[in-house]
């Protein structure tokens, strides 16, 4: 077994730096490192050929008077995921940075910077990343002394600063507002003539605090609500993993049943989403015919959904434990009916757009990013997909009751905007085979587990679910009082956004659109987190109140 | 008779440019399965235009001067086009080359607007208009300059009407075949509306205009529109003629609808193309525009 | 693919479009059936159900149905059944009143200790985690989480506007 000989790897080139390794399960290996070895552990790992997921920061400060740090990798050929789990105390929480070898590292190590007030040592970019502009420098949202719902006051003239544009290149500013992104947020192209060379990115206009909200206020069962509404498309797949995460760290099974309808709530919103994708990739390219059909055939999934769930978008199906509606045989043989519908429609939809020399000229060769590079940023979903890297968390973290079921995962070579594509077209052909699969395997029983005893505090779990747009990974600490103590939501956004400016080197200026769209940006995913509210002149930041306004906005927005 | 003519010319297109817009957009909405607005909302949206406040986000005159240059100068060409094989009277003051000029100053009265504002956007419009126009407007004079060759004058009588005269040969096959296919960029439709009608993407040369100027940008749209749609029906289509005005000028309209028809069509099906493409295929329509030009001197 | 659905474009709001009968539209409340436990309050995601016991007798309930989610979690956890869930979803309007809900329940001899939910309820995990006294502030619609066992006059006072922190601490 891979974590077997992964032990004694660690064991034998760094040994000094462990302090204990320990496992829940074959799958999941929790490493504790004293901080000093954490970035030797990190890149031995990352030579083994680890992929790095994601960190997270946590405030011990009440328990032992430090600052948690937690890298997590995955190994995908070998169904592992590791956590290196390491502490700085409060008063010198200084770490060393991985960003150098490990580049995808470089937004986490920002946030908690602004966060947690940590700070890395040969970081190559430390500049702000989620706090707005004006925040004051010496608040750390994410600690506990810092109430939930402060308003520090505002500042005027206050700006973030741009990198400086290469030589000869001017500067094209798209955002905060414009026609072909979705949500609020700032890139600086910097272009010569009509062809890029290099972007910046100012981000995480649409932060609104959840993962503080989540840990002061709400209890367990409600933040599957929350959950869901940190992003529009991918609603459930967050409430899923959340889900998932803390049911691993109670050690409970759910019913089977509710594990069926679990998977077909996820690849019924895999169809929506890969369906609005496509409809949007139209538009970007100007063809809008293609927008408004593939999103015609999009309504018959969303009326569905009102059906089965009682609502087009935000399902509110999956709450700990199982999920809160049943599926009955009527609305069975109504999925079979519309699944069928969808599939003849997508199929006459594909052999239009394949053939079509017009869409190929403006998405072959656009967008071109390297298997090396994409290995590199460790980029994911059918991003990486269509550049020959063939990783699906379905197929090689099996979660829920994937391992019972068949189904291919689309592979191309291509390189560029249209192999995602053709990659997302055909997940939605597979995604259609998979819940004709649930349908047919489906077993009777309860939907819900009902817990006899209460959550047991201060245990981790890590969960991860493959949204439409890549893996989303979710890590919770429990707590006291009904609430997580800890909760990192990382979207796949969030990786895929750092490997864009490579993307968009070379490229000419009127392919930006589609290559930003080639990646599924969603970036309400990605900001979501910690930060609750600011006021500011400049800078329009959401605060707490207008968290339900804004997430309803965005469901009837989509 | 012939001052009346230049009326008739001129009420014409400016009632119903906006009605043959309208139909291009609820062709394209049935297109993708969907009601669109009705056919005369181009109307409902100039007169909203009209009475909305100007904000002027530059200061030179140059600014404000741009619409009105754009609007003369479609309005002066259509005063000159001979609608309904009658000449009007102005077409004997002008030539070929003076229509050439005054579409031309249509296009740049556009670019100087988009410069005369200080907008990144603009800016980069303007230079794919700039580009556009440079490449297209080679066809367009070689459509002219065809039926000069073929009746050895360059009054705009005698040019437009070369074909019923002299007959269709190869030349004008090939110059018919060049000019449908420049059809969708000289209109500024999908898939070449690259400079235009950019909205998504770029917000093009009018992003700085509203009101009464964005206004008149647009009915020049309209209006060039239907200028080279009735430029394709009475060069190409010569043997309509009937004796009488009246029904000529209602089957020039008619055949002037289908040609809308087919710019809806082929407008949405097809995905708006980059630049750097269209530019190459641009010039492969001017060197067939020259081929058919070269062979019309040898008389075919 | 164009000429076989033909015109979808539906005809909506100039003929009605009702909704299935599944739909979660905005939740209403039986006054009748509703006994003041408080744990529509407890697990409102939203948290837009507000809770203030004015004095000893009497509870005021507030449901601020514009920050409302329509997620249905005050259904599902009523254990008197007293919220039921329509399929309204035509609730835009220019006064927040029409959508608020204000119930003043009169309170006999109650301890607001929860065994009135608890009772009905067996999943430890929707336990009522707020017991006692509540001082939700209604007129800045913010959710206190302090309870105490006894009423308190001065939490009262402290809770009736209840301003956002500035500063730390």
């Amino acid at each position: 077994m891979k974590a077997e000989n992964l032990k004694t790897t660690l064991e034998q080139n760094c040994g000094k730096s462990i302090t204990a390794i320990d496992s829940d399960t074959e799958n999941r290996l929790f490493i504790d490192v004293n901080r000093d070895g954490l970035k030797e552990v990190a890149l031995e790992m990352m030579k083994q050929g680890a992929r790095y997921q994601m960190g997270t920061g946590f405030d011990n400060i009440d328990r032992d008077g430090t600052l948690g740090l937690m890298h997590h990798f995955a190994y995908d050929k070998d169904n592992l995921q590791v956590t290196l789990r390491s502490s700085a105390p409060v008063s010198d929480p200084v770490f060393d940075s991985i960003t150098n070898d490990v580049p995808s590292a470089g937004w986490t190590e920002r946030e908690y910077i602004d966060l947690l007030g940590m700070k890395f040592t040969d970081h190559p970019k430390p500049k702000k990343l989620i706090t707005a502009d004006d925040w004051p420098t010496d608040i750390y949202p994410l600690r506990k002394d810092v109430p939930h719902d402060m308003v520090p006051p505002s500042a005027e003239d206050v700006a973030y600063q741009i990198d400086e544009a290469p030589e000869g290149c001017d500067i094209i500013p798209v955002g905060p507002f414009h026609p072909s992104l979705h949500e609020p947020n700032h890139w600086s192209v910097f272009v010569e003539g009509e062809t890029i060379r290099g972007a910046d990115y100012r981000g995480f206009m649409t932060h609104r605090g959840i993962e503080k909200l989540c840990t002061t206020q709400i209890s367990y069962n409600e933040v599957p609500f929350i959950a869901e509404r940190i992003c529009g498309i991918c609603g459930s797949v967050h409430a899923t993993a959340y889900s998932q995460a803390v049911e691993a760290a109670a050690k409970i099974e759910i019913p089977r049943r509710a594990e069926f309808i679990r998977v077909m709530m996820l690849e019924i919103e895999r169809l929506h989403s890969h369906l609005l994708w496509l409809g949007v990739a139209g538009h970007l390219i100007g063809f809008d015919t293609v927008f408004m059909q593939s999103w015609r055939v999009r309504e018959h999934i969303m009326w569905l959904s009102e059906r089965i769930t009682g609502n087009r978008k935000t399902y509110g199906m999956v709450i700990i434990g199982g999920v809160r509606r049943d599926f009955t045989p009527e609305i069975q043989e109504d999925t079979k009916n519309i699944l069928n519908q969808v599939e003849a429609e997508l199929k006459t939809i594909y052999s239009a757009i394949k053939g079509d020399t017009a869409i190929h000229k403006r998405t072959k060769g656009v967008g071109y990013i390297s298997k090396e590079d994409t290995i590199k940023w460790d980029l994911i979903g059918p991003v990486a997909r269509a550049r020959g890297v063939d990783i699906d968390v379905r197929r090689d973290h099996p979660y829920s009751i994937y391992n019972e079921l068949k189904f291919d995962v689309p592979v191309f070579d291509g390189c560029d905007v249209w192999s995602t594509v053709l990659v997302r077209i055909l997940e939605i052909f597979e995604s259609i085979s998979i819940i004709r699969q649930c349908l047919d395997k489906i077993p009777e029983g309860e939907i819900l587990y009902e817990f006899d005893d209460v959550v047991p505090p201060l245990k981790h779990a890590i969960s991860s679910v493959e949204a439409p747009r890549g893996e989303s990974v979710h890590y919770v600490i429990t707590g006291e009082e009904n609430r997580p103590e800890r909760w990192r939501v990382r979207a796949p956004t969030y990786t895929n956004l750092q490997g864009v400016p490579d993307m968009l080197t070379g490229d000419q200026f009127a392919d930006f659109p589609i290559i930003l769209g080639s990646i599924d940006p969603c970036f309400s995913c990605t900001d979501r987190v910690e930060v609750v509210n600011i006021g500011s002149g400049n800078i329009k930041t959401m605060n707490r109140m207008e968290l339900e306004n804004m997430s309803r906005n965005m469901k009837k927005g989509r | 008779m012939k001052i009346f003519y230049v009326f008739v010319n001129i009420i014409l297109f400016l009632a119903l440019a906006p009605f043959f817009e309208g139909i291009i957009r609820k062709l394209t909405a049935r297109v993708q399965s969907r009601q669109g607005p009705p056919i005369y909302q181009p109307y409902l949206d100039i007169m909203k235009l009209l009475g909305k406040q100007t904000v002027i986000s530059a200061d030179n005159p140059v600014f404000r001067a741009a619409p009105i240059f754009a609007l003369a100068s479609i309005l002066a060409v259509i005063a000159f086009i001979p609608m309904g094989y009658r000449e009007t009277a102005l077409t004997g003051y002008a030539d070929v080359i003076s229509i050439i000029y005054l579409l031309t100053l249509g296009g740049v009265s556009v670019l100087l607007g988009a410069l005369a504002s200080k907008n990144t956007y603009a800016q980069v419009g303007a230079s794919r208009e700039m580009v556009t126009m440079i490449m297209v407007e080679p066809v367009l004079a070689m459509t002219f300059i065809l039926g000069a060759v073929k009746v050895k004058s360059l009054g705009i009588g005698a040019t437009m009407f070369s074909l019923s005269s002299t007959g269709f040969g190869i030349s004008a096959g090939v110059m018919l075949v060049v000019f449908l296919m420049a059809l969708q960029a000289f209109v500024g439709k999908q898939p070449f509306d690259i400079a235009e009608a950019e909205i998504e993407i770029l917000e093009g040369p009018f992003i700085e205009y509203s009101g009464p100027g964005y206004a008149m940008f647009k009915y020049y749209m309209m209006l060039k529109q239907m200028f080279y749609a009735s430029l394709l029906v009475t060069v190409f289509v010569p043997f309509l003629q009937t004796g009488y005005y009246l029904v000529n000028i209602i089957v020039q309209l008619i055949g002037i609808a289908l040609v809308f028809v087919f710019i809806a069509l082929i407008g949405s099906t097809n995905p708006r193309l980059r630049i750097d493409q269209a530019i190459k295929y641009y010039a492969v329509l001017v060197v067939m525009a020259i081929s058919a030009v070269g062979l019309s001197v040898y008389g075919l | 693919m164009v000429l076989k659905p033909g015109v979808v474009t539906l005809k909506y709001p100039f003929e009605p479009m009702p909704a299935p009968a599944t739909f979660r539209g905005s939740p209403t409340w039986d006054h009748h059936k509703c006994v003041g436990c408080g744990a529509c309050s407890n697990h409102c995601s939203a948290r837009c159900i507000l809770v203030r016991d004015v004095c000893q007798e009497l509870r005021v309930m507030l449901y601020d149905g514009s920050r409302c989610t329509y997620c249905g979690r005050c259904a599902e956890i009523c254990p008197e059944d007293a919220i039921t869930i329509t399929t309204e979803f035509e609730l835009a309007t220019e006064d927040t009143n029409d959508v608020t809900e204000r119930m003043e329940l009169f309170m006999l001899t109650c301890q607001r200790c929860g065994r009135c939910y608890d009772m009905e309820n067996s999943n430890v995990i929707e336990r009522l985690d707020l017991r006692g006294y509540r001082y939700d502030s209604l007129e800045t619609r913010a959710l206190i989480r302090t309870t105490t066992d006894q009423l308190d006059q001065n939490m009262l006072k402290k809770t009736e506007n209840y301003q956002r922190p500035t500063k730390k601490g």
